[in-house]
């Protein structure tokens, strides 16, 4: 029952992250349930596999980017909108804000402590895994939203077109 | 076609292009609606994209004249709602063959039409972000503080881009604001490290993150790595309005 509720809970808050940071850049009214939708879903999925998959968080990522992607296939012949137009917002509340966050505090840390070498040494080994991490996750994000593109690339351009469908 | 009516339809097409083009379109989505556009009205279309401009040659199917025409990138806010409308309105034109008056009254309706209420938009970015918070493992009194940091900062970039301040100078500013105010969260016994690390997230430049990705994986490496690097550009003026908070507060992070 709880790790229902945890489930429903990450998704609940990421949908709503994806809905705000989507209407930084203007999209369509008639997208934003879809948006919401597949942002639950991905970061959900995500959520599961790491929690309880034992997977890291870059494969996770791509496996939850991979099914945004062909949700947004799916959707957004429903409603005229190109696959970006769903994924982009959605995938937003996956970008590692946490490890980039750290990525920079001990990028501060480190030349703060540049004369104790313990220290020194801990937080150039935490800049590194961060930035490693928040690099990696964002790159595979994009990928795996953009394979669907790739594999069905006739259905994916012709996805604003209203006739002949 | 006398030249004039050519010039014309170069005119148009160039900047639709340009158009699709400063509004966060990834590249290959650019050249295929332009493409198509000049098809329904009769042309063939050869496109080069630069970061900030871009070169077309458009040859007159039936005259075989061509015409080129170099126009510059404008830097638009990302609409995802034009991204949609231009797209459809490229595959209409080429399908129902519009005319050319009809096309150029669908576009600029198209693209003058109004955004989301900008009042709007900042409540469900303080939201957006509140939830963030939530997600990185940050409690409820951590959120509050989330919430209204978030809408300090984003009020604060909103007015500061309609005074045109280079955007640079105005994500540095933003992201000390909003961090700043998170550090209230100090005070009390809380998430705090959260709650400041979630507060300038609503400034990352996600669309052309991802955007830039998609273009380097189809091959337009040229304004993939522009984007990227213009979106790198903004993460560290970012950080640096972070850092500066974090100068001031890092004892008590500790």
């Amino acid at each position: 029952m709880n790790i229902a509720l945890d489930i429903l809970s990450d998704g609940f808050f990421a949908a709503i992250a994806a809905i705000g940071f989507g209407a930084i850049s203007d999209p369509p009214m008639r997208a934003f349930k879809f948006i919401a939708l597949l942002a639950a879903i991905g970061h959900a999925c995500r959520f599961c596999l790491m929690s309880y998959a034992g997977m890291d968080i870059a494969a996770s990522s791509f496996i939850s980017a991979l099914i945004i992607g062909f949700g947004s296939l799916w959707l957004g012949g429903k409603i005229y909108c190109p696959m970006t137009v769903i994924y982009i917002p959605a995938l937003l509340p996956m970008i590692p804000g946490k490890f980039a966050y750290n990525t920079v505090f001990s990028q501060i840390m480190f030349l703060q402590n540049m004369k104790v070498p313990e220290l020194k040494a801990k937080y150039m080994e935490m800049f590194f895994s961060n930035g490693m991490v928040t690099i990696t996750v964002i790159f595979l994000l994009a990928i795996g939203a953009t394979i669907p593109m790739f594999i069905f690339h006739s259905k994916a351009f012709s996805l604003t077109r209203h006739i002949n469908k | 076609m006398t030249n004039d009516i050519l010039l014309q339809y170069t005119k148009f097409i160039a900047g639709y292009a340009a158009h699709l083009m400063g509004c966060g379109i990834h590249t290959s989505r650019v050249i295929r609606n332009t493409r198509r556009i000049g098809e329904s009205l009769n042309f063939d279309l050869q496109i080069s994209v630069f970061q900030k401009s871009m070169i077309l040659t458009m040859q007159d199917k039936e005259t075989q004249k061509t015409f080129s025409e170099v126009v510059e990138i404008p830097a638009l806010p990302i609409s995802f709602e034009h991204n949609s409308e231009l797209s459809a309105l490229s595959w209409e034109a080429v399908d129902k063959r519009l005319p050319f008056d009809v096309l150029n009254d669908k576009y600029t309706k198209i693209i003058s039409a109004p955004r989301i209420d900008p009042l709007f938009v900042l409540l469900l970015v303080g939201f957006a972000n509140a939830s963030f918070c939530k997600l990185f493992g940050g409690d409820w009194m951590s959120m509050v503080i989330v919430f209204s940091a978030t809408i300090a900062g984003f009020f604060v970039r909103m007015q500061m881009l309609k005074k045109h301040i280079n955007h640079y100078i105005i994500f540095i500013v933003s992201s000390f604001t909003a961090s700043l105010l998170a550090s209230t969260s100090l005070i009390f016994d809380i998430t705090s490290d959260i709650a400041i690390a979630t507060s300038v997230l609503y400034l990352i430049p996600g669309v052309p993150l991802i955007n830039g990705v998609i273009d380097i994986v189809e091959g337009h490496t040229l304004t993939g790595i522009s984007r990227l690097t213009n979106a790198f550009l903004l993460i560290v003026c970012v950080a640096i309005g972070l850092s500066i908070t974090l100068l001031l507060v890092h004892d008590r992070l500790l």
